[in-house]
């Protein structure tokens, strides 16, 4: 038999509609049994469709107690299962009950209260006395189990808003066809395709701000058309005149002063002009905005950043201004990475951003470039916040990088510094992404980004993102970080080079390393090693080796040359294999042993230059 | 041809009179949203049922532009309907009041967008939407969920019509400054020397530190009013002093950090006036 059933609403937001989305076909097979065979969901509807349900649900065997403990356990069993004890019934040697299956019909509304009752939401409302909770107000549920009716739950669903009212379902096959009679597309992802015919029809479209996913979900009858506005707004800079269309209106750029608006029905031609107007009258708003921030100037912004507060503890963007350039300056930037971070927040003063916070950035930079700034400054304003997603491209420009890492690592310190470090999933303040950003600016940016700049915490809280960024097992991460080198790329290149490392050559200089660290604990070390009392010629070996290895080794962690490092480590392989070979360490007279267990120390302490190799698992 | 601002106005007092809506006339002291007077901030509070439809003139002294930029004003209107409890067919009597103005809902683009409202404060936030015609914002509906930092024991619906904007749909001007408010006249005639004259009072001329000794007085003074068990007055007072902050706010004397305090003084009082109302008058 097949199901349908739908749960009729208030517009719920876009995001409550992917969440239902994602728990109807798990809520329905742990209800029914069966996962739905389509969901079909939007603004004022959340529907599943259920096939091959059986008229009657199958006899259960409930088994109980053996037998053989009929006197002690039978009569709790019974009870339990509200049946008489003479009614229970014998089976392979237990007792049990045989509960009968029951017509669907009867299950069913229950079962379906279950479905819509189960729905989790991240914010849900009360609208009337029930005391039910959802995104927006329920307003029906309609049921059919093919032709026939469901309990209480109604019968009729609600076309679209303004040009159907209610309508008659006469069976669940009939859903999309009675909806669509009714001017609603029902099928989300059939809207969808709708949307994009519709304006892939229109010409080239953009959506810069992700739109579409909401705007499938803002219509049940998509109605695509095209509009125009006035060419004098083209003086606006692009981002502004896109900003103005996707931010609150949803519109899509089309290309020089047309945009296309998905609307909800309605008449092409009305629809068009007071869209049209709407549009314009925001430009002619962003006009007058632009206006006002170009007359001050970004000198000006720049000089109001005083009164303005970055983080409540951490100063205004003035100072944050002058950290950055402090940062900057760490950084090795020139003059025009630290002109733009003086410059960098200005915007944040510009009214602009205030009415449309997604232009900064962009628009501190379009400000620079008005006042004469010289393109490379321009161009590091423009890209501080770059990558602002995991995987989004980094700045183009020298000096771009360097400041969006003095502003990830500003950001980072200040937040760490007044206690908002993310936990579990909960990061307000991006600084996951900040710090992901950092790692990337580090090897992929190719910037010398020096630990000291951050303390302690930060830098392990960075350090941590390279064992997910990093194609290397996350154990050579953690060797690396020990390290003594200076910067975050060379703690990634240097996790690099020894996860190169075949495991034969990494073999004796791993056992030589946890060897010495394990002896070393347990026995007195010589202060110093005494080359005399160096008795056997495997230790000899070790002694010469070492001597060799540790001006090279450092030479080439020095140049930052990770492979010739690791390479000169792993040159301690062979003499280090013979020494554990041949010699006894705990010698018996305790002058030898102590000068031993030196040897070992001062072999651990040239590879702990390479990081602590006790990390990574043998 | 389409109403003027003022038998618009009057058109959707009458419609929501004939739905036993009580028409009360414009609260006496500033606010910026109809939410905060009492017919709708306190009315709200409590089991009682109230239907209630008011202009409110909006005032919000950092929005002036000094009449200089035809959409951005320290004073406008809204048409404030209030329907405890909130009616199951709440959307429906509102879009009739659209078709009752002259909006046919078939020919336009009527769209129920989220926007979730909080007004951090009045301790109070509920969900609704903004409402598009063709794209324009004509209307901000909210189910109230909380009001005074308490579960609203009656979920009533918020109907707030940005009555400008509406007009401008209706009208097809560009402008407020353009709309016809009455034969003859126009909004701007009505009020652009207005705009000019407040935002040179907003911006340059409010007196911060009289305003400074004002907040902490009527802060007192709500105060008092609650030992005496006189919600009402006190409420008054909630009002003059969320009012001096946006003064004081819009003469830039307010850094960020200042700012949550104040907001957070505002709410305190706000939530024991509401709670003194229950007390005293439900």
């Amino acid at each position: 038999m097949r199901l349908l059933f739908e749960i009729g609403c208030e517009e719920l937001p876009a995001r409550a509609v992917y969440e239902a989305e994602a728990q109807l076909p798990g809520l329905a097979e742990r209800e029914l049994g069966r996962p739905p065979s389509q969901v079909y969901v939007g603004p004022r509807r959340l529907a599943i469709v259920v096939d091959g349900l059986e008229e009657q649900t199958g006899d259960e065997w409930i088994k109980g107690p053996p037998v053989a403990l009929r006197e002690q356990a039978a009569a709790g069993f019974a009870k339990r299962h509200g049946v008489a004890v003479e009614a229970l019934e014998e089976r392979d040697g237990f007792l049990g009950v045989l509960s009968r299956g029951q017509a669907l019909s009867e299950v069913l509304p229950a079962q379906l209260d279950e479905i819509l009752r189960g729905l989790r939401f991240g914010k849900t409302m009360r609208w009337d006395e029930s005391g039910l909770r959802f995104p927006r107000p329920m307003r029906w549920t309609c049921a059919r189990l093919d032709g026939a009716a469901v309990g209480e739950h109604g019968t009729t669903t609600w076309g679209h808003r303004f040009t159907h009212g209610e309508v008659e379902l006469p069976s669940a096959n009939a859903y999309v066809d009675v909806l669509r009679r009714a001017d609603v597309e029902p099928d989300a992802a059939e809207r969808e395709r709708l949307i994009r015919e519709g304006l892939d029809g229109l010409g080239e479209w953009r959506d810069p701000l992700g739109k579409l996913r909401e705007v499938i979900h803002l219509v049940e009858k998509p109605l695509v058309i095209d509009g125009t506005f006035d060419e004098r707004f083209l003086a606006l800079p692009e981002r502004v005149v896109e900003t103005a269309m996707q931010s609150h209106q949803r519109y899509f750029p089309l290309g020089r002063n047309r945009f296309a608006i998905v609307a909800n029905g309605g008449e092409p031609d009305v629809v068009r002009a007071g869209n049209e107007q709407v549009l314009e009258g925001r430009l002619d708003d962003a006009t007058f905005t632009f206006e006002r921030d170009l007359q001050a100037g970004i000198e000006e912004l720049a000089a109001r950043l005083g009164s303005i507060v970055y983080f409540a503890g951490a100063g205004t963007f003035a100072d944050k201004a002058e950290r950055l350039r402090k940062l900057v300056d760490r950084l090795g930037g020139g003059d025009a990475s630290l002109e733009a971070a003086r410059l960098a927040k200005a915007d944040q003063a510009a009214e602009l951003v205030r009415e449309f916070p997604e232009l900064e950035g962009s628009i501190g930079a379009e400000y620079a470039r008005l006042a004469g700034f010289p393109e490379a400054v321009c161009a590091a304003i423009a890209e501080q916040y770059l990558p602002d997603s995991a995987g989004g491209s980094l700045p183009a420009t020298e000096p771009g990088r360097v400041l969006a890492a003095a502003d990830k690592l500003d950001t980072l310190i200040v937040s760490f510094s007044l206690g908002h470090k993310p936990t579990g999933s909960r990061d307000p303040f991006g600084l996951r992404r900040a710090a992901i950003g950092l790692c990337r600016l580090a090897t992929e940016g190719g910037l010398t980004i020096p630990r000291e700049l951050m303390p302690d915490d930060v830098d392990e809280f960075v350090e941590e993102r390279f064992e997910g960024l990093l194609d290397v097992p996350v154990e050579f991460v953690r060797a690396a970080r020990a390290a003594a080198v200076r910067d975050l790329g060379s703690v990634a290149r240097l996790a690099q080079a020894l996860a190169a490392l075949p495991d034969e050559r990494l073999e004796p200089i791993h056992t030589a390393y946890i060897r010495a660290s394990r002896l070393g604990e347990q026995a007195d070390a010589a202060p110093k090693l005494d080359p005399t009392l160096l008795a056997e010629p495997a230790e000899q070996e070790v002694a010469n080796a070492l001597e060799e290895v540790e001006p090279e080794l450092t030479g080439a962690l020095e140049t930052a040359d990770f492979d010739a490092a690791v390479e000169a480590g792993a040159k301690l392989g062979p003499a280090l294999h013979r020494l554990f070979e041949e010699v006894l360490v705990m010698d018996e007279d305790p002058k030898v042993r102590a000068n031993r267990l030196r040897l070992l120390l001062d072999v651990r302490e040239t590879l702990r230059a390479l990081g602590d190799l006790g990390q990574i698992p043998r | 041809m389409a109403l003027n601002f003022q038998d618009m106005i009057a058109a959707l007092q009458a419609y929501w009179a004939e739905r036993d809506c009580v028409v009360v006339q414009p609260y006496h002291t500033e606010v910026g949203a109809g939410t905060f007077t009492p017919d709708t901030f306190l009315r709200c509070l409590g089991p009682a049922p109230w239907r209630t439809v008011y202009v409110q003139p909006s005032i919000r002294p950092s929005d002036g532009r000094y009449g200089e930029n035809p959409y951005r004003f320290q004073q406008y209107y809204q048409l404030q309907v209030i329907l405890k409890p909130a009616p199951e067919d709440i959307l429906d009597q509102y879009f009739g009041s659209l078709e009752a103005v002259g909006i046919d809902t078939r020919r336009h683009d009527v769209r129920l967008v989220e926007d979730d409202w909080e007004g951090p404060t009045l301790g109070a936030w509920g969900l609704g939407w903004e409402v598009w015609v063709d794209g324009m914002e004509v209307t901000q509906f909210t189910y109230f969920q909380q009001l005074g930092g308490m579960d609203v024991e009656v979920v009533s619906g918020e109907i707030t019509y940005g009555l400008e904007r509406l007009a401008m749909f209706l009208q097809g001007t560009r402008t407020a400054f353009d709309l016809e408010w009455a034969p003859g006249m126009t909004w701007g005639d009505v009020y652009k020397e207005n705009e000019r004259q407040w935002s040179i009072y907003n911006f340059e001329d409010a007196p911060v530190d009289i305003l400074m000794r004002r907040f902490q007085e009527h802060e007192s003074e709500c105060a008092h009013l609650l030992a005496r068990k006189l919600p009402l007055p006190a409420h008054d007072q909630v009002l003059k002093a969320s009012h001096t902050f946006n003064l004081l706010d819009a003469r830039g004397a307010i850094s960020v950090t200042e700012r949550a305090s104040y907001i957070g003084r505002v709410r305190d009082l706000a939530r024991r006036v509401a709670e003194e109302y229950l007390e005293t008058v439900v």
